[in-house]
């Protein structure tokens, strides 16, 4: 009787393996209800220009809005990916950061006194319609997906570090950090989603310009709304 | 003082060094406060502008605030000494200054805006996404409503704020109610019609009088075939 082959199984990259043990980032200082609040966490800049103001006010409504988008287009995939057991595992994995980056990106919106963006509801339905339409291509179209995704964040994050350097603030140098810790994290989705096969992605080139493109433009439009 | 005195004039900016830490001897020129401040009503708008300013800030610095309607009521008290220009001023703020268009209602917004956000920063409001806006544009609502109230009936304008409060908390449960009556209902092989819950809640909610006289004796069957 000849034996069935295996599937191949799902891997994941180090750095993922990594990340999901539990290791306290700067992000922590949000999260972990054992950390006393302290004037990086509860206080903002009174001392920032009008323009240095507008930028990290667009900063953080950008990544909020990015965070929720990432939330729902995990979200969009595990619906239609779910009976894959392996697949619906790595999704749930990434998705879990993903809700610990929107907490953090919630509470940095209260500290900082942010107005949120307008669009909220549109980045939902459009994260969630994005998701479940690339995992509806398949699963190797979905880590296309959350590949050209998390290459337009961890751009995105690099920029607002450039643009966040200089002030010396507890808070702003926090944040700083956490968008650090969360670049890295995007990244690692990247990779994750690289060593699952999202090059194999039919018309993978097109299928990543086109949501690079979208993300850039959304990217734009949130940090204006 | 000097507002209470000349209202949001151009004399008010010319008397207004007279209040500096280090006095002036006299007031401004004419041409003084056009160099200053910008010519004719450009000037006025200023004052009113600056004075909307310091109502911000009023909010922020006012004893015993520690939620929106404390907050919103802060505010109204500081319309008191000014309230015999407010009209005017509103007014002037509202024209612009070309002419073109002949009302421009984008300061009143902000200004309603801007007052609601300050009571929810000092409120210490939590709200993130969707609420957020929701909660402003309810507060600004309610202050804009005070605020006319106090233009024609300062006296009463702090219980009519209170009573705008109320009506709203009463919307929010009503509504807080249906949702749940909502979320409870059957799901398979009980049609209910939607809007047999909404009025089942309020009539029991007893808090809406108003839409029980106005209903009447309407019949269960009459009910029954709406359908939402």
């Amino acid at each position: 009787m000849t034996r069935g082959l295996k599937p191949p199984r799902l891997s994941l990259s180090p750095r993922l393996l990594h990340s999901l043990v539990q290791r306290p980032g700067p992000s922590s200082a949000y999260l972990d209800p054992n950390m006393s609040p302290d004037v990086s966490t509860c206080s903002t800049p009174n001392d920032l220009s009008p323009s240095r103001r507008k930028v990290l006010e667009a900063a953080l409504r950008v990544d909020q809005a990015g965070e929720v988008a990432a939330n729902y287009i995990y979200q969009g995939q595990l619906a239609v990916l779910r009976r894959d057991p392996e697949t619906a595992a790595l999704i749930q994995d990434m998705w879990a950061q993903e809700r610990k980056h929107l907490a953090v990106m919630n509470k940095l919106q209260v500290q900082h006194q942010i107005r949120p963006t307008a669009l909220w509801e549109v980045a939902k339905v459009a994260g969630f319609g994005l998701g479940a339409m690339t995992a509806l291509m398949g699963k190797e179209a979905a880590m296309a997906c959350t590949e050209a995704v998390e290459t337009a964040i961890g751009e995105h994050y690099d920029d607002q570090l450039k643009d966040l350097q200089g002030s010396t603030h507890p808070s702003i140098v926090l944040l700083r950090n956490v968008i650090r810790e969360f670049r890295d994290d995007e990244l690692e989705h990247l990779d994750t989603a690289v060593e699952n096969n999202s090059q194999r992605a039919p018309a993978h080139a097109l299928l990543s310009s086109v949501v690079g493109i979208g993300c850039n433009i959304a990217i734009e439009l949130c940090k204006r709304i | 003082m000097s507002i209470r005195q000349h209202g949001f004039t151009r004399t008010t900016l010319a008397h207004s060094v007279l209040s500096l830490p280090e006095p002036h001897f006299e007031p401004l020129s004419d041409s003084a406060v056009t160099t200053l401040f910008g010519e004719g009503d450009t000037a006025r708008r200023t004052l009113i502008n600056a004075w909307l300013d310091e109502g911000i800030v009023h909010i922020r610095t006012a004893a015993l605030v520690s939620n929106v309607k404390d907050a919103l009521l802060a505010r109204l008290e500081y319309n008191v000494p000014a309230l015999d220009y407010l009209t005017e001023a509103f007014a002037l703020v509202a024209s612009p200054g070309l002419g073109i268009p002949p009302l421009d209602l984008r300061p009143a917004v902000q200004h309603a805006a801007s007052i609601a956000d300050e009571a929810c920063r000092v409120a210490g409001d939590t709200s993130i996404g969707p609420s957020w806006y929701t909660k402003r544009a309810t507060l600004a609502a309610i202050y804009t409503a005070a605020e006319l109230h106090q233009l024609a009936s300062p006296q009463t304008a702090p219980g009519f704020l209170g009573s705008l409060f109320d009506s709203a908390s009463d919307m929010q449960s009503v509504l807080s109610e249906a949702e749940n009556s909502r979320s409870m209902l059957p799901r398979a092989g009980q049609r209910l019609p939607k809007v047999l819950v909404y009025f089942d809640t309020i009539l029991q909610a007893g808090k809406c009088n108003s839409k029980r006289r106005a209903m009447g004796p309407v019949s269960v069957r009459a009910m029954n075939s709406l359908s939402v």
